[in-house]
């Protein structure tokens, strides 16, 4: 059950692609098609998923939380559900995110609550996933980042790399100043993000434990450590689902996260 | 080279062998030439300045350095000492807030008094409201005002509860990252709230007549406006007590007398009000870091010592021998530290530190001399023969070896920091000064010494003979190694290959809090300081002349991630265009409240409450103080407070905010998984104004009581006058103003542990967008890492290449130039192959370590190559009998004097002695096992020639004169005594 990890590989590599290619187009840079060529399987109309989350602080981990994710690409729209089943005091908490907007589902008291557009800037679940680091919308990296290929021949986890560097585009806003991929030159995995605030590596996205799923290969742990905090989270998926007959239109409402329990 | 010349007695080694014999004879002109040279150097040795602060590890006259020292001197709140109070039980929170506050007021005052006036200048336990209670609002931001305005709206009981929902679900529901920017401020408004909900609970419940008075729910509305007056932490179990002290951390004698004072007087005192306490702060660390650096020292030291005299005294059978060396030994370090007094004038931390290394090095010059000279003598020869000889044969080695030295040390001037820069020019200075020493004043000292047995008619003493020691083991190792050459190269080999795969994974110790003791309470309580309160002692810090640079500054740093707060007078002191701003909002603020309030000139006669939106018209629900409550309202509005409280337990809970899910879990009754451990505050509340008679007439009452104090308090704070630096109180500005008033003082608070290398990166990195000008006394660590990381060992690659050169120079013979060099490879790849399988790092106290090993490695081979170069093909054992015991009493001495200081309990000092200890006999198991193999293995078995240039490996030159046949001693002309 890997859903959680796979949406949030999905989610953090610009999943949304509704209409997406995953094959570089002519003319396109090299260091652009390396992108596409490794966002591609991440790229998958309906999705649900079962994983834990796991949060280190100063290295001590937390209770895990138990998560269900389901997730919609639907022509230029992207929907996401994220539901808490444990532990206990959180169950029930769940999180609607459609496009730009995001709706809490409280547990405790099982109110709902718009949250405003800046708050998607901000830690997930006290995760150190932002919101849009969750469900970053649009059309995927290559379309909202200008890629450079730096490196053939880097190195991460003993594996040879393309690293590739990815900068905003111009008029695009990016919590990011910078992004750096490392994509695996054999099999085009993602293996490493580290992400650029101020001229500092502030957090890494490690990538492993890939599976073969419907054909596709996801990484069924993804771990985030921050850079600027004593903190780290860990995604195991434990169960994936693409195309799941679970994911339906109805359930990507305000409405449906008041009846969540 | 002149082909008939012997290369080992050229004019030099001629010269030293003469200067013995002259020294020995002309002992007292030789002393008194010792004596005018001491007495030049005495000057420069006088203006030499210790400086042994830790800023003088920063590039000197940096501006970091020079804002730092500015800090230091015009900013004394730079210098306080923190005191950490935590109560005994902490099993009942409550009690123990009580017991700590009343700590910290109790030990505020006895630090406040005459007896401690001579080292305290001020005490800090908490802060004095009067400043906030009158200027709270301007202190806000102009939408924080507009925020209260909202909440205020009206004074009543019910609007300000909806007020209040409204504003936490506005501002916090979902949103973490709000929740913990507000952090302090929202975690006293839910202590305030909870001790209001009491209150109002009591007012429900107790006839009129049993009340409290107002002073309880004053203190409690003053808690929700403006938090607790106290540093406590995350449970309000522990307090903080910030002492300002008369001196600075560069008052290193004062303060290693005044911190042990008070901290006995705090412990003393606090232990009988039930408290523990501890003290920290960098000037309290560097009082410890002084005491643990010499603690357990002392008996290990001390047995060294003995050993080194006991085998000094009886491998040269004379008891005089300590002296012998120990003489030339001092005068070798008065000369070094003149010419530093003279060149550099100044000791840095790890120049003085040097000066340790340097007798460990200067020490063995003596060993040298010594152990020919003894040797010459047991081989029969006189007294000033014997002086003479000595020199002749060992000085050539000692000269070679102590330039090799110089060089490596000279080579650290390649370094990036200057602080190494400095230590390879002292160090290099230290050699020259102990070489010439020795070799002045030995031969000198033992010409005293003849003349001393002589007048007396004494001799050797035949106890020493009788008991000398023999060092047969290095004769077998000579007869082994002989006898097997290959077998020991390709032992000794294999054991530094293996080590060697493992040499890459060694690495360096960043976090220079991990070199101190362990244990230490002052760092313990570092740690403790950013778990409970959720801040390091350590900041860094940017000064600037200008009140406007202050504010982009402090304004720009607070949007970086790796930094948790910014402290600065700007918070306490806003623009004069914000202050308009502040003052417009204000005036609205008030205008609303006296409104509501129906007061003179307001035209309300107490009504309608404006800004309510949950008040239906008509419905008499209670806004103003004179109306009466609506129970359902009332209950409704309770209710919304409950669900918002739990909701934002939640948010605390998942983005791990402990402080606030404590003081959410106080009023909620859940415990830290979410359990109901006890019944929540407003549930009793609400039971008590459903099954109280009378209750409501009660809360009527009550809603008269709290909304005249909350009105009074907020017009109080609603002063619109514009703030002016005078009316900030002295603590805050001279806290953040200079004493010359001419520098405004910013404080970055980093969000991860600064020590921490890659945190201190991070933090630096983002920095460094804002401003160049951070400083602080974690840049000092700064240096420290670049000097274990990057200077020593590009300073031993260039010392490695040059000394290659001069061994090129020296030898003129390139294979035996390259080869020399493989003892000196072999025993850095073992060290940092043994260091990383212990887990030793390399920090920038062990890092000395490397030149001493280039120096020591080298020196052990020049010596085994000149030593062999004499005695010829075939005496390999002679060789090492003869030079490996000097060797092994160099490195037995050497490992013995670093071995002192394994049992410190400072983790640097241990280390230290662990990675000496291995190095030098690493660098004794290559010298004397493998290299000397490997000469023979070339020489006598492959027939390679390592003679100098124009001789041939049999021997002969050019002329087919044979100076190298080396089949017997007789037929070696380079073997005469």
């Amino acid at each position: 059950m890997k859903s959680f990890n796979l949406f949030i590989a999905a989610a953090v590599l610009i999943t949304a692609a509704r209409t997406f290619n995953p094959y570089p187009a002519a003319g396109e840079s090299n260091a652009g098609m390396i992108i596409k060529k490794a966002d591609a399987p991440f790229i998958t109309e309906k999705m649900y998923s079962v994983g834990t989350l796991t949060i280190y602080r100063s290295g001590n981990p937390r209770p895990g939380m138990e998560i269900e994710t389901y997730s919609l690409n639907r022509g230029n729209n992207y929907y996401s559900l994220i539901i808490y089943r444990k532990p206990a005091r959180l169950k029930g908490t769940a999180y609607l995110l459609i496009n730009d907007d995001l709706w809490v589902r409280f547990a405790s008291t099982g109110r709902v609550r718009k949250l405003s557009s800046s708050a998607r800037e901000n830690s997930a679940g006290g995760s150190d996933f932002s919101y849009n680091d969750m469900g970053e919308s649009g059309k995927g990296m290559a379309s909202q980042y200008n890629a450079e290929l730096k490196s053939s021949s880097v190195s991460v986890n003993g594996r040879k790399c393309y690293k590739i560097t990815l900068k905003p585009k111009a008029g695009r806003k990016s919590h990011y100043s910078k992004i750096t991929a490392f994509i695996d030159r054999e099999n085009f995995h993602y293996l490493k993000i580290d992400y650029y605030k101020n001229n500092a590596n502030i957090k890494s996205l490690l990538f492993s434990d890939y599976r073969a799923v419907n054909g596709r290969d996801y990484p069924f742990k993804m771990v985030m450590e921050s850079h600027i905090r004593p903190t780290k989270t860990e995604i195991i998926t434990g169960k994936i689902d693409l195309n799941s007959p679970k994911v339906k239109d109805s359930i990507f409402t305000v409405s449906y996260l008041k009846r969540i329990r | 080279m002149k082909d008939n010349k012997k290369p080992e007695e050229s004019a030099a080694v001629n010269f030293l062998g003469r200067w013995g014999e002259w020294a020995s004879v002309h002992w007292k002109k030789t002393l008194l030439i010792a004596l005018a040279i001491t007495i030049i150097m005495g000057i420069g040795f006088s203006s030499l300045k210790l400086e042994l602060t830790y800023y003088s590890m920063m590039p000197k006259a940096s501006r970091q350095v020079r804002d730092l020292k500015k800090i230091i001197k015009e900013f004394p709140a730079a210098s306080s000492i923190v005191v950490v109070l935590q109560a005994e039980d902490r099993h009942n929170r409550e009690d123990a807030e009580k017991t700590v506050k009343a700590a910290v007021d109790n030990l505020t005052k006895m630090l406040s008094g005459p007896g401690y006036s001579d080292y305290v200048s001020q005490v800090d336990g908490k802060i004095d409201p009067a400043f906030f209670k009158e200027h709270g609002l301007m202190l806000l931001k102009a939408k924080d005002i507009k925020r209260y305005r909202k909440i205020f709206s009206d004074p009543g009981l019910v609007p300000f509860l909806a007020g209040l929902n409204n504003d936490f679900e506005k501002e916090y529901s979902g949103n973490e990252e709000k929740l913990s920017e507000d952090k302090q401020q929202i975690t006293s408004q839910f202590k305030g709230l909870k001790e209001i909900l009491e209150e109002m609970k009591r007012y429900t419940e107790k006839p009129e007549a049993e009340r409290l008075t107002n002073a309880k729910l004053s203190s409690s509305i003053d808690r929700f406006l403006f938090g607790s007056p106290y540093f406590l932490n995350r449970d309000g179990t522990m307090a903080l007590l910030f002492i300002r002290p008369t001196f600075t951390i560069n008052d290193m004698d004062i303060f290693v007398k005044a911190i042990p004072l008070l901290d006995r007087a705090i412990k003393k005192q606090a232990s009988s009000l039930h408290v523990k306490a501890g003290l920290t702060g960098l000037i309290v660390v560097g009082k410890d870091e002084m005491v643990t650096s010499e603690k357990g020292l002392a008996v290990s030291t001390t047995i060294a010592l003995i050993l080194i005299l006991i085998i000094m005294i009886l491998s040269f059978k004379m008891y005089s021998a300590p002296l012998i060396s120990g003489i030339p030994l001092v005068i070798g370090l008065i000369w070094t530290m003149g010419l530093t007094g003279f060149v550099i004038k100044r000791l840095n931390i790890l120049t003085a530190m040097y000066m340790i290394a340097l007798i460990g090095l200067g020490i063995d010059y003596a060993i040298h001399l010594l152990t020919t000279y003894v040797q010459e003598r047991d081989d029969g020869n006189s007294f000033t023969e014997s002086v003479k000889l000595s020199l002749h044969k060992s000085g050539a080695g000692i000269v070679m070896g102590a330039l090799t030295t110089a060089v490596a040390f000279f080579a650290l001037t390649v370094a990036k920091s200057a602080i190494v820069k400095e230590l390879g020019i002292v160090a290099g200075f230290g050699i020259i000064c102990e070489l010439l020493a020795m070799l002045i004043l030995i031969p000198a000292i033992l010409g005293y010494r003849n003349h001393r047995l002589l007048k007396r008619g004494k001799t050797e003493s035949s106890f020493l003979n009788r008991n000398k020691l023999q060092y047969r083991i290095v004769s077998l190792l000579g007869t082994g190694i002989k006898a097997k050459p290959l077998l020991f190269m390709l032992l000794t080999l294999a054991a530094g290959a293996v080590l060697a795969t493992q040499a890459n994974r060694v690495s360096v110790e960043g976090n220079m809090m991990k070199m101190e003791a362990k244990g230490l309470e002052s760092i313990e309580l570092q740690d403790t300081m950013v778990r409970e309160f959720g801040f390091a002692p350590d900041t860094l810090s940017v000064i600037t002349g200008n009140i406007e640079s202050a504010r982009k500054i402090t304004a720009k740093m607070k949007k970086l991630g790796s930094v948790k707060e910014v402290e600065s007078i700007i918070p306490f002191y806003p623009s004069q265009k914000e202050q308009t701003r502040r003052i417009k909002e204000i005036k609205a603020f008030k205008k609303n409240l006296v409104l509501q309030a129906g007061l003179p000139g307001s035209g309300n006669t107490g009504g309608k409450a404006s800004g309510n939106t949950h008040r239906k018209a008509g419905n008499n629900a209670g806004g103003n103080a004179d109306e009466h409550i609506s129970r359902e309202r009332l209950i409704n509005e309770l209710n919304r407070l409950k669900d918002n409280l739990l909701e934002m337990s939640d948010l605390a809970y998942s983005a791990g905010m402990d402080k606030i899910l404590y003081a959410l879990n106080s009023i909620t009754g859940l415990n830290m998984e979410g359990k109901q451990t006890g019944e929540p505050v407003i549930d009793k509340l609400i039971k008590s104004i459903n099954d109280t008679p009378d209750a409501m007439r009660n809360i009527d009452a009550f809603q008269k009581y709290f909304s005249g104090l909350m009105r009074q308090k907020l017009l109080k704070m609603a002063d619109t006058k514009r703030i002016d630096i005078s009316m900030i109180p002295d603590k805050i500005r001279s806290a953040y103003i200079s004493k010359d008033k001419k520098s405004y003082l910013i404080n970055i608070v980093p969000a991860q542990n600064p020590w921490i290398t890659k945190n201190r990166r991070i933090l630096l990195k983002q920095l460094s967008t804002v401003t160049d000008r951070a400083t602080g006394m974690v840049l000092a660590a700064d240096q420290m890492t670049q000097i274990a990381e990057h200077d020593g060992i590009k300073a031993a690659i260039t010392a490695i290449i040059v000394i290659f050169f001069l061994l090129l120079l020296d030898f003129r013979n390139l294979k035996l130039s390259v080869v020399t060099l493989s003892p000196l490879v072999l025993s850095f790849a073992s060290l940092f192959g043994i260091m990383a399988i212990a887990g030793i790092k390399f920090d920038f106290i062990n890092i000395i370590s490397v030149p001493l090993l280039i120096g020591i490695g080298i020196d052990d081979a020049v010596h085994i190559n000149h030593r062999y170069l004499l005695e010829g093909k075939g005496h390999i054992d002679t060789v090492i009998e003869k030079t490996g015991k000097a060797v092994f009493l160099t490195s037995l001495t050497t490992v013995i004097g670093f071995a002192s200081f394994i049992p410190s309990i400072m983790r640097a000092m241990r280390s230290t002695g662990i990675v000496l200890s291995m190095a030098m006999a690493l660098a004794f198991v290559f010298s004397i096992l493998f290299y000397p193999s490997v000469l023979m293995l070339m020489r006598e078995k492959l027939n390679m020639n390592i003679l100098p240039w124009g001789y041939k490996n049999n021997g002969t030159n050019n002329n087919g004169k044979n100076h190298y046949r080396g089949k017997s001693n007789s037929d070696n002309p380079r073997r005469q005594k």
